[in-house]
C-alpha cells in the first residue's frame, strides 16, 4: 500500500459523497417506498467500471448496480457519451437489473473532456405497470407480465432531459405522478454526485485519486482474503428449499456448495432445480448481491463494499436454472428466493467457519401481504404491501433476535395506528409466534402473527410467502424453528389455510387473514440450554409448558 | 444577585456563575459522584458560595441539566415497570420496527424490551382509527392486570393502548382504576406523555418514562434536600430536551423530557453566544471525551428533531437535533491485519483514559497523538490539575502504530489526527451538506474539551471559513443553561386534510393548546408580557408518510397561510413542491415559552498587548515549530494573533495553525480564519 493515512482520509471523503447521494435520494423522493422504506442505493464506480463506494441501504442492492454500469459500458463506448448525459435502464436480460421495478440511473463524470468516473442509483418504484398493482406477481409467466422493459437508454442528454422519454415511462405506471417525481430525483441525485466527485478530484488531483482508489480496493481484497483464510480449506454443500414454485408444483431444491483453498473462495450453484414457471427466478445482478452479502456478513460485516470484495469470490451458476435463468423467465418475486440461497450459503459456510461465526437458519424468507379496496373514509382505493420479518437463527453465543428481517431486505413495518387510519382494515393481532423458536442451547428468534380483518366489503388480498412446509434448520443439534402458515377466518366455523403463495382472494366485511412468520434454528443441543434462560422464557411466555 | 447553571456529565460536573452585577461569569470543574450525582452538585455549590463569599439568598437563579435520565436507561437502572395494553398488542414494545440494527453483523442486537413479556398484560378495549369505542374497556380485567403486576412487584406501570391520541378515555379510567388500587405505582399513561399517532414509538415513550419515573423522582428529592440543606431557598429549573427550562414538579410528570438534557443546554447555549457575536448560522461541534457531537443552527434557531434513540429505545418528544458519532479524544488509534490505520470507534474512555494519563491505558488514543506533537501540554492538562506522561505515549505510538507502518513518530501521530479530523468532518457533512445547506454560509462553533483543538483542521477539511470559539468551550453546556428560556412542548396529533373543514379541527386542537400552555405557565409564575407560543405544525402530501415541519407565526395561523408556507418548506427541505396534491396534516405542535429575565453577560478582557507565557515546540503539518503560548485571560477584547499559536485555558486548548489568523471579539470569543 502506498500511504494508508491517505487512504482511510480518501475513504470517509468517498463516503460523505455516497452519503450525500443516499441522503439527497431519500429526501428528495417522494414515494414512500424510497423515502420511507430506504428501498434504493447509491454508488460510485471508476472509468473502467470497478465500484469504489456505496451505500446500500437493503443489501440486496450490494453490487447490483455494478451489473447496471457494466451495461451501460456495453452499450455505450464512453468515446460516445457526453458530459451531461445520464442512462435509464431496469431490464434483468438487457440491463443487468435485478427486476423490473429497481430502475436504475446511470450518469457519467466528465472531468477534463474525458469520463473518469460513474455516479449511479438504483430505487425501488411501486409500480412499473403489468398485470398487477405492483408489478410482482408470483405468478408471471415470462418479463412480458412484469411491467416496462427499460434496455440501456439516454434519458438525458448534455444536460437535456427528455420529457418525452419520461412521459412514457412514467404513464407506463399506475401512478405516472411519482414516477416523474422519483425518476427526476434519481437523475438529480447522480447529478450532485458527479459534481461532488469533480471536487473531490480538483482537490486531490486525478493523479492522487486513481492511486488511491487502486490502494483501496486492493486494501479490500487483502483484508477479505485474510479472513478467507481462517476458514478451513474444502468444500462444504447445503441445499435449501422453497415450498413450491408459485404456481403449486413440489419443492424447489437450491444447492451451494462452498470452495475454499487458501485464501480464493468459489461458490457453486450446481444441483440447483431449473428455472421455474412463475417469478421466483433469480437473476444474475441479484444472485451477486445475495453472494456477496453472505460473504460480507459471515466473514466481515464492516468490510467496505466495493469490488476489491467482489473480485474474491469466483462465482458459477449454469444456465437455465433457478439462479440462472433463461430470458425470458420471470423475475419479479425473486427476493424470497434469494433470503433461501442465503439460507443454502449460509449452511455450506457453516461447516467452513470458525464456530463462533457460524449461526443456524433464520426464517430465510420475505413474506409479502398485499391488500387493496377502498380506503377507511370511503374515497378512492388503496394498495397495500408489507413485508413481515421472522425469527433469527441461533448462534454458537447468543439467541437468535426475535422478529427481525433477516439477509436480503430490512424494510420496517407500518405501524398499526398507521394502517388502520389510511385502509378498510383492523388488526386484530399483532404478536410474537410463542414455540416457533428452535429449541436448542440457544434458543431459534420468534416469529411475528399479524392478524387483519376486513371492515369493507371487496378487500382483495395476496400473499407471496414460503417456508411454510419447512421450518428452519438448526445447527449443532438445535431444532427446527416453526413453519410459517396463512390462515382465513381463523376460529371460526369457515376457519381454512391457505398456500403460501395465494392470489387474490376477495373479503367481505368481518373476514379475516393470519400469517405467523416461521422461527430461527436453535443452537446447540437443547439439553444443554441453561436453566435460567429456559425458565425466563417459561415466564414469558415464549416457550410454553407442554413443549 | 447570582445565577448558577450546572451540567452533571458522566466524568465532570461543570459550574458556571454569573454575577448579573458586574456581568462577570466564573467557570468551574468538578469529578462527578455517580453514586449519588448531587452529592458533587451540593459540593461544587458550597465552594461557589464559600470561596466568593455569596449569601445563599443571593441566589436568584438554578438551572441544571443532567444525563441522569439517560444513564439510567443506557445502564439499565431503572425500576421494574409493568405495561397494561391493548388485547392483541402485548408484543408491540418487542417487535418495534421488524428491523435488524445492523444490515450485516448480526451480533448487533435488538435492545432487550424495558418491560419483560411476564410483566405486559392485555385488557379487552378497543378505539378505532376515528376515535370511535369498538369495545368497551373492561375494568375489571384493569383492575386484575394492576393486581396481578402488584404481585410481580413492579413499582412502575405504563397504560398504553391504541389510537390513544384520539380518544384517552379508556387509558384515563384504566389509570383511575389502578391508581385507585397501588397508590404508590408510578403511572406512565401514553396519551399524556405523547398523544402522537405510531404505536410502537408512543408505547415506548411511555415505558421508558415510568422505567426512569420513581428514581428520577428520588434523585430531584435528594437534590432539593442538598439545596435545602445550602439554604437555598430558589426552584432549580432542569433543562429538556429541547433546550428549554423546567420545573421539578413538571419533570417529576414527564421525565423522558430530559433524556436529551446536557447536550441540549449546549446548543442552546452555543446559538445565544454566536447571536449576541453576530454569527446566525453555526455548525456546532462538541467533541469530549468518548464522542463528538454536531449540530444545525440556521437564522438561530436550532435544529430540532422529534425523536431519537436513547440505548437504541426510541424516544418521542421534541428535541435539539445532535447527530453524535463515537469519534473523541480517547477514541484508539489501531492497526488492521490488511494495513490500514483505524481511529475509533473503540474508546479508551475516562477509564483508563489515554496512554499519557498512566492510568493504564496502553492503546495509543487521539489525546496522546495531540500530547506527542504537543499541541497538547506535555506536562499538564486542566490547568495544571493533570499531569501527563509524554514518553509513554510516544512509546506506545512507536511500537504499535510508527513501527509496523515504517514511520516516524510524528508521521504516525499526524496521521491519527488527520484521520480523526477526517472521521469528525464526514460528521459535519451529514449535518450540513447532506442536508443541501452550503457550509460557506456557516460559523464552526467548536466546544468540548477537544473540539477547539482540532476546530481549525475540521473547518479546513469541510470548507468552512470561519470558526467561533467560546470562552471556556469545556464548560459550554452549564452557561448554556443560564441562557435559556422556561418551556413546555405540547402536541395533538391525528391526520387531518388541510381544507377548510380540517382547518377548523386544527384550530380547536390550537385552543386547547393555548389554554393548557397558558395555565402552565402560570404555575411557572410568567407575567403575561413575558410568554410566547411558537407554533409548528407536521404535515405531507397525501401519500407521503414522511412529514415536513411549518413553522407559522401566531398571527398567520389562516389556511391560506400554512398552505403557502408548506409549500416554501416542502421546497425547501426537497427542492420542489407539487401543486395541486392534497395536503394532510398529522401533529399540530405548540410550545409555551416563558422569557427568563436575565442581563447579558458582559465580557472584561485584559488589557494590552498580549504576551506569550511560554514557546514550545509544536509538530504542525509544517514539522516542528516554535509555538508561542498565550493564556486566553491574557487576551484583550480587539487582539490579533497569527498562527501557528496555542491558547490555554482551564477547560480547552485552542490549536492556531501556521496560515490561521485569530482576533478576540468583544465578548472574549476567539475568532479564527484563514489568513490569506
Amino acid at each position: 500500500m502506498t500511504d494508508p493515512i491517505a487512504m482511510e482520509v480518501f475513504s470517509n471523503r468517498l463516503l460523505s459523497i455516497t452519503e450525500d447521494m443516499g441522503s439527497t435520494l431519500i429526501r428528495s423522493s417522494f414515494s414512500t417506498n424510497i423515502k420511507e422504506r430506504k428501498d434504493c442505493s447509491v454508488g460510485l464506480f471508476d472509468a473502467g467500471g470497478r465500484l469504489i463506494a456505496q451505500a446500500a441501504h437493503i443489501p440486496l442492492h450490494l453490487g447490483s448496480l455494478l451489473g447496471s454500469v457494466h451495461a451501460v459500458l456495453a452499450h455505450c463506448d464512453v468515446a460516445h457519451m457526453r458530459d451531461g448525459d445520464a442512462f435509464v435502464l431496469n431490464d434483468p436480460y438487457l440491463a443487468g437489473g435485478t427486476h423490473m421495478p429497481d430502475i436504475a440511473i446511470v450518469t457519467p463524470v466528465f472531468i477534463d473532456g474525458a469520463v473518469r468516473a460513474f455516479a449511479a442509483n438504483v430505487g425501488h418504484h411501486s409500480d412499473v405497470g403489468g398485470p398487477v398493482p405492483g408489478s410482482i406477481s408470483g405468478r408471471a409467466r415470462s418479463i412480458f407480465e412484469e411491467g416496462l422493459r427499460l434496455p440501456v437508454i439516454r434519458l438525458v442528454r448534455g444536460g437535456e432531459l427528455d420529457e418525452d422519454l419520461l412521459a412514457l415511462i412514467a404513464h407506463n405506471s399506475r401512478d405516472p405522478e411519482e414516477r416523474s417525481l422519483d425518476l427526476k430525483v434519481q437523475v438529480a441525485t447522480n447529478v450532485r454526485g458527479v459534481s461532488l466527485m469533480r471536487d473531490l478530484v480538483r482537490r486531490m488531483g486525478l493523479a492522487a485519486v486513481t492511486a488511491v482508489v487502486d490502494d483501496l480496493l486492493a486494501y479490500t481484497a487483502r483484508r477479505l482474503r485474510n479472513r478467507i483464510r481462517d476458514m478451513a480449506d474444502g468444500e462444504a454443500g447445503f441445499t435449501a428449499w422453497l415450498d413450491d414454485d408459485g404456481l403449486g408444483g413440489d419443492p424447489v431444491p437450491i444447492r451451494a456448495t462452498v470452495a475454499v483453498r487458501g485464501d480464493t473462495l468459489a461458490v457453486d450453484f450446481a444441483g440447483t432445480a431449473p428455472e421455474t414457471r412463475g417469478a421466483f427466478n433469480v437473476p444474475e445482478s441479484a444472485l451477486r448481491a445475495t453472494v456477496y452479502y453472505t460473504v460480507k456478513t459471515l466473514l466481515d460485516p464492516d468490510l467496505p463494499p466495493n469490488s476489491g470484495l467482489f473480485d474474491c469470490v469466483a462465482i458459477r451458476a449454469e444456465p437455465g436454472t433457478l439462479v440462472n435463468p433463461r430470458f425470458p423467465a420471470a423475475v419479479g418475486a425473486r427476493s424470497i428466493t434469494c433470503n433461501k440461497i442465503a439460507r443454502a450459503l449460509f449452511g455450506a459456510f457453516a461447516q467452513l467457519l470458525p464456530a463462533d461465526r457460524a449461526m443456524a437458519s433464520s426464517h430465510d424468507s420475505v413474506p409479502a401481504i398485499i391488500f387493496s379496496g377502498p380506503r377507511r373514509t370511503g374515497d378512492g382505493s388503496f394498495v397495500y404491501l408489507e413485508t413481515i420479518g421472522g425469527g433469527m437463527g441461533a448462534r454458537c453465543d447468543t439467541d437468535g433476535m426475535e422478529a427481525i428481517h433477516v439477509h436480503l431486505t430490512n424494510t420496517s413495518n407500518l405501524p398499526v395506528e398507521a394502517l388502520e387510519n389510511e385502509y378498510a382494515l383492523l388488526v386484530d393481532e399483532y404478536a410474537l409466534v410463542p414455540d416457533s423458536g428452535g429449541a436448542g442451547r440457544h434458543r431459534g428468534g420468534l416469529g411475528i402473527a399479524r392478524q387483519i380483518r376486513a371492515t369493507r366489503d371487496g378487500v382483495v388480498f395476496s400473499v407471496r410467502s414460503d417456508g411454510h412446509m419447512l421450518g428452519a434448520p438448526g445447527l449443532a443439534g438445535g431444532m427446527p424453528g416453526g413453519t410459517a402458515r396463512l390462515v382465513r377466518n381463523i376460529g371460526t366455523g369457515s376457519e381454512e389455510t391457505l398456500s403460501s403463495k395465494t392470489a387474490s382472494i376477495v373479503l367481505a366485511a368481518g373476514e379475516t387473514v393470519r400469517i405467523e412468520t416461521g422461527g430461527g434454528g436453535g443452537f446447540g443441543v437443547p439439553s444443554e440450554r441453561d436453566p435460567a434462560a429456559l425458565a425466563a422464557d417459561l415466564r414469558d411466555g415464549k416457550v410454553s409448558a407442554v413443549r | 444577585m447570582y445565577r448558577i447553571g450546572f451540567d452533571v456529565g458522566d466524568t465532570f460536573t461543570d459550574f458556571t456563575l454569573h454575577d448579573t452585577a458586574t456581568g462577570t461569569l466564573r467557570h468551574f470543574k468538578l469529578v462527578s459522584t455517580p453514586a449519588d450525582p448531587s452529592e458533587a452538585i451540593a459540593a461544587g455549590l458550597r465552594t461557589l458560595l464559600e470561596t466568593l463569599h455569596i449569601a445563599p439568598g443571593q441566589i436568584g437563579f438554578i438551572g441544571h441539566g443532567t444525563t441522569v435520565a439517560t444513564n439510567m436507561v443506557i445502564e439499565r437502572r431503572g425500576v421494574a415497570t409493568g405495561l397494561i395494553t391493548t388485547r392483541g398488542f402485548r408484543d408491540v414494545l418487542e417487535i418495534g420496527r421488524q428491523v435488524r440494527p445492523h444490515l450485516y453483523d448480526y451480533t448487533v442486537r435488538t435492545p432487550v424490551p424495558l418491560v419483560p413479556r411476564a410483566l405486559r398484560h392485555e385488557v379487552s378495549e378497543r378505539i378505532d382509527a376515528a376515535g370511535a369505542v369498538l369495545h368497551p374497556l373492561d375494568e375489571s380485567e384493569v383492575a386484575a392486570a394492576a393486581d396481578a403486576l402488584a404481585a410481580q412487584g413492579v413499582e412502575a406501570i405504563a397504560i398504553c393502548f391504541l389510537h390513544s391520541y384520539l380518544n384517552d378515555a379508556h387509558e384515563r379510567r384504566a389509570t383511575e382504576i389502578v391508581r385507585a388500587r397501588l397508590p404508590d405505582v408510578y403511572l406512565s399513561t401514553s396519551s399524556s406523555v405523547l398523544p402522537e399517532f405510531r404505536e410502537f414509538e408512543r408505547f415506548s415513550t411511555t415505558a421508558i418514562n415510568g422505567y426512569i419515573g420513581p428514581r428520577m423522582e428520588r434523585y430531584l428529592d435528594r437534590l432539593l434536600g442538598r439545596l435545602a440543606g445550602l439554604g437555598l431557598t430558589v426552584q432549580p429549573y432542569t433543562i429538556h430536551s429541547n433546550g428549554g427550562l423546567m420545573s421539578v414538579d413538571t419533570i417529576r410528570e414527564h421525565p423522558v423530557r430530559c433524556c436529551l438534557s446536557g447536550p441540549a443546554a449546549g446548543v442552546v447555549g452555543a446559538a445565544e453566544v454566536a447571536r449576541e457575536a453576530g454569527h446566525a448560522n453555526l455548525i456546532t461541534f462538541d467533541a469530549g471525551g468518548t464522542s463528538t457531537d454536531v449540530s444545525l443552527i440556521e437564522d438561530g434557531l436550532p435544529a430540532f428533531a422529534s425523536g431519537r434513540t436513547i440505548a437504541d429505545y426510541p424516544v418521542r418528544s421534541p428535541m435539539v437535533d445532535v447527530h453524535v458519532i463515537g469519534a473523541g479524544g480517547g477514541s484508539i488509534a489501531w492497526l488492521d491485519d490488511a494495513g490500514a490505520l483505524k481511529v475509533g470507534p473503540r474508546s479508551a474512555g475516562a477509564d483508563p483514559g489515554p496512554v499519557a494519563y498512566a492510568k493504564g491505558g496502553a492503546e495509543p488514543t487521539l489525546t496522546d497523538a495531540n500530547i506527542v506533537l504537543h499541541r497538547l501540554d506535555p506536562t499538564a492538562l486542566l490547568g495544571g490539575a493533570m499531569p501527563v506522561d509524554e514518553n509513554t505515549a510516544r512509546q506506545a505510538i512507536a511500537r504499535r502504530i510508527a513501527a509496523p507502518m515504517g514511520l516516524s513518530v510524528e508521521q504516525a501521530a499526524l496521521g491519527i489526527i488527520r484521520i480523526a479530523v477526517a472521521n469528525m468532518s464526514r460528521a459535519i457533512r451529514s449535518v450540513s451538506t447532506e442536508k443541501g445547506h452550503d457550509v460557506r454560509a456557516f460559523t464552526l462553533f467548536p466546544y468540548g474539551g477537544a473540539g477547539p483543538l482540532h476546530a481549525a483542521a475540521v473547518a479546513a477539511e469541510c470548507g468552512i471559513g470561519r470558526v467561533l470559539v467560546p470562552v471556556e468551550p469545556g464548560t459550554m453546556c452549564a452557561r448554556g443553561i443560564l441562557l435559556s428560556d422556561v418551556s413546555l412542548d405540547l402536541v395533538r396529533s391525528g391526520i387531518i386534510p388541510a381544507n377548510p373543514a380540517g382547518w377548523s379541527r386544527i384550530a380547536q386542537h390550537y385552543a386547547t393548546m393555548l389554554a393548557r400552555g397558558g395555565a402552565w405557565l402560570d404555575g411557572e409564575h410568567i407575567a403575561a408580557g413575558r410568554r410566547r407560543f411558537e407554533h409548528v405544525i407536521e404535515a405531507r402530501y397525501q401519500g407521503q408518510n414522511h412529514e415536513v415541519q411549518v413553522r407559522l407565526a401566531a398571527d398567520r395561523m389562516q389556511l391560506g397561510d400554512f398552505l403557502a408556507a408548506f409549500a416554501e418548506a416542502h421546497r425547501r427541505e426537497y427542492g420542489y413542491d407539487v401543486p395541486g396534491r392534497g395536503i394532510e396534516v398529522v401533529n399540530c405542535r405548540l410550545k409555551a415559552v416563558g422569557l427568563i429575565d436575565r442581563p447579558a453577560p458582559h465580557f472584561i478582557g485584559a488589557t494590552g498587548a498580549p504576551r506569550a507565557k511560554a514557546t514550545r515546540q509544536v509538530h504542525f503539518d509544517e514539522g516542528w515549530i516554535a509555538t508561542p503560548v498565550f493564556e486566553r485571560a491574557g487576551l484583550a477584547i480587539g487582539t490579533r494573533l497569527s498562527g501557528p499559536a496555542i491558547i490555554d485555558e482551564m477547560s480547552a486548548t485552542t490549536l492556531v495553525p501556521p496560515g490561521c489568523v485569530l482576533r478576540v471579539d468583544r465578548s472574549g470569543n476567539l475568532l479564527l480564519e484563514n489568513g490569506a
